[in-house]
């Protein structure tokens, strides 16, 4: 793990460019707004289908940002696979999901490397304006056996789905933190019809 | 890995009545040797074990599992460590300074002490044969280092079966070697070597999923010829007739007070037809079990398709007329009601779910529900 992780520290220091600072308002995928309260690192390039930002960096806190996921589109991006193999299945967004459902969809993505996920609450909220669902959830990490706590906003507008999740490690970080990220996902609007 | 205990190489077609001799305990090899190297950092790593949340901490457990390597290993026990290691997918490991690992998903998937036996076993035979060393000097480069040092948690994460799978850093030889003593092992500790074959077919089962019917060939791990149905044949030849124990129910002892949790890991990997592989497996061996209809459901529940509601529900509803049913059967029971308009069934099992775990973490939600149902 230890070897992933100065891999995925070695691509983001060398790639340089590929982190930037964000500040103000940001537009993500041109579907949802979000005001920044104080400033962000955005991985850009990071080759999944949401934003993912970071105040102390990935292998510490993320927060990652869904806008405008239409039915069939994953959460993540499908892993490459031997030619001849079926993909394994990843979390995909189906038209009509209730909330339960979208929950699950976040609860199997962070289990997906093995870690160990528990959602711990689940109750009805706002997002981006939106009659939606909050929901928070611990993780162990199967790579590096961190302890994080995370929390997760979601809602549908127009079958397509808008949504945020925060994940930092329990010890410190996730107190500190958490304050900012709810200082952006209270910002999010959705753009457009 | 346990996962190559079914890469079943040519050394299984060789002589197989003469027993392997199994050499003699250990000694720590001195520090400036290459070995010894391979020792300080398994050390390290199991120094980062015992501390690790996600090791199971229940004595029964591990002490069973103890006692059942020391059955095999004989005069070795003393040198073996055992640790469970929470993580749904099928593996098991032994490093050279004798640290076990065994995964929580390859409990859940055997059916008997002798399936069990059979992985260990596998995993003795690489101990005594000190693969690792041999392999780590046989490496060429550093990344087939890393995936003989990778397979006692060094390295990387895992996301599917066949993703462990491919993890695998024994050789061909190696891994057939592994499975002769693990087989030998088993069948002097008085186990019926038939159960070894049956731990193939059953993973091949769920690795057929996304690797179709040339899963087999196609993955590293069955990589090796004759075809797959001649090796399982080979396997069913070389454990002959014999019969010897099972121990169905002393496993299930130890396992019960973490199946519920260990299943909902399974559910949570999303492989839906995988895990339908392995509980319609188990279902087949004990029909009336309220844990394994739960999770049936519930990954037929989850996956949603138009035919999936019906035996969800058959399986809810069996599920909640048999024994001890979990109370995350209530709960998925009110969602399929609710999916299928269903609102007077829905609600009383939401009740019912609210009754059993009335803290639960979903209960803001669930209620929410309950009122819409009942406005």
């Amino acid at each position: 793990m230890k070897k992933l992780l100065a891999i995925l520290l070695a691509v983001l220091v060398a790639g340089c460019a590929s982190v930037v600072k964000v500040e103000g308002e940001q537009v993500l995928n041109n579907r949802m707004s979000v005001q920044l309260p104080s400033a962000w690192n955005r991985i850009a390039a990071n080759q999944q289908p949401y934003e993912l930002w970071t105040q102390d960096g990935v292998s510490i806190d993320q927060l990652r940002m869904w806008a405008g996921v239409t039915p069939g589109q994953s959460l993540v991006r499908v892993p490459n696979t031997p030619s001849g193999q079926k993909p394994p299945r990843v979390p995909t967004f189906v038209a009509n999901m209730t909330p339960d459902q979208i929950v699950n969809l976040f609860e199997v993505m962070y289990a997906v490397d093995g870690s160990q996920v528990r959602i711990t609450r689940v109750d009805p909220a706002q997002f981006a304006g939106e009659k939606g669902v909050r929901f928070e959830f611990a993780v162990t990490r199967k790579s590096n056996d961190l302890q994080l706590k995370g929390v997760g906003w979601a809602a549908v507008r127009n079958n397509e789905l808008f949504a945020a999740t925060f994940i930092a490690p329990e010890l410190a970080f996730y107190q500190r933190l958490l304050p900012q990220a709810e200082g952006v996902v209270a910002t999010a609007r959705i753009k457009g019809a | 890995m346990a996962l190559g205990a079914l890469g079943l190489g040519s050394a299984w077609a060789q002589d197989l009545k003469g027993a392997l001799p199994i050499p003699q305990r250990f000694n720590r090899p001195t520090s400036e040797t290459d070995e010894g190297g391979l020792w300080a950092m398994m050390d390290r790593e199991e120094t980062r074990l015992r501390r690790s949340p996600l090791v199971v901490r229940d004595a029964a457990l591990t002490g069973y599992l103890r006692e059942l390597v020391c059955k095999l290993v004989g005069e070795h026990c003393p040198d073996v460590r055992v640790y469970v290691v929470r993580t749904p997918q099928f593996n098991a490991s032994m490093a050279p300074n004798g640290m076990m690992q065994v995964w929580s998903g390859l409990l859940l998937r055997v059916d008997n002490e002798a399936q069990l036996v059979a992985i260990l076993g596998h995993e003795a035979g690489h101990y005594l044969e000190r693969d690792s060393l041999k392999g780590l000097r046989s490496a060429k480069d550093k990344s087939a280092a890393a995936m003989v040092l990778g397979m006692f948690g060094l390295v990387g994460a895992i996301a599917s079966l066949g993703v462990v799978a491919s993890g695998y850093g024994f050789s061909r030889d190696q891994e057939a070697q592994a499975d002769r003593i693990g087989l030998q092992l088993m069948q002097q500790a008085g186990y019926d070597g038939r159960e070894f074959p049956r731990v193939w077919d059953n993973l091949l089962a769920e690795l057929k999923v996304t690797g179709g019917d040339e899963a087999a060939q196609r993955s590293i791990l069955f990589a090796t010829h004759p075809a797959p149905g001649n090796r399982r044949d080979t396997l069913r030849q070389m454990a002959g007739e014999g019969g010897g124990r099972l121990g169905t129910e002393e496993l299930e002892r130890v396992v019960a007070p973490h199946r519920m949790e260990w299943l909902r890991e399974e559910i949570r990997r999303g492989q839906y037809e995988e895990s339908l592989e392995l509980f319609n497996r188990k279902l087949a061996l004990r029909a009336d079990d309220a844990q394994f209809l739960y999770a049936r459901g519930e990954v037929y529940r989850l996956r949603d398709r138009t035919e999936d509601l019906q035996p969800a529900l058959d399986d809810f509803q069996r599920g909640a007329a048999a024994e001890r049913p979990p109370p995350d059967l209530f709960r998925s029971l009110g969602l399929l009601q609710k999916r299928r308009g269903d609102k007077a069934a829905a609600a009383a099992a939401f009740q019912k779910y609210l009754a059993l775990v009335p803290d639960a973490g979903d209960a803001g939600l669930i209620k929410t529900y309950l009122s819409e149902l009942q406005s």
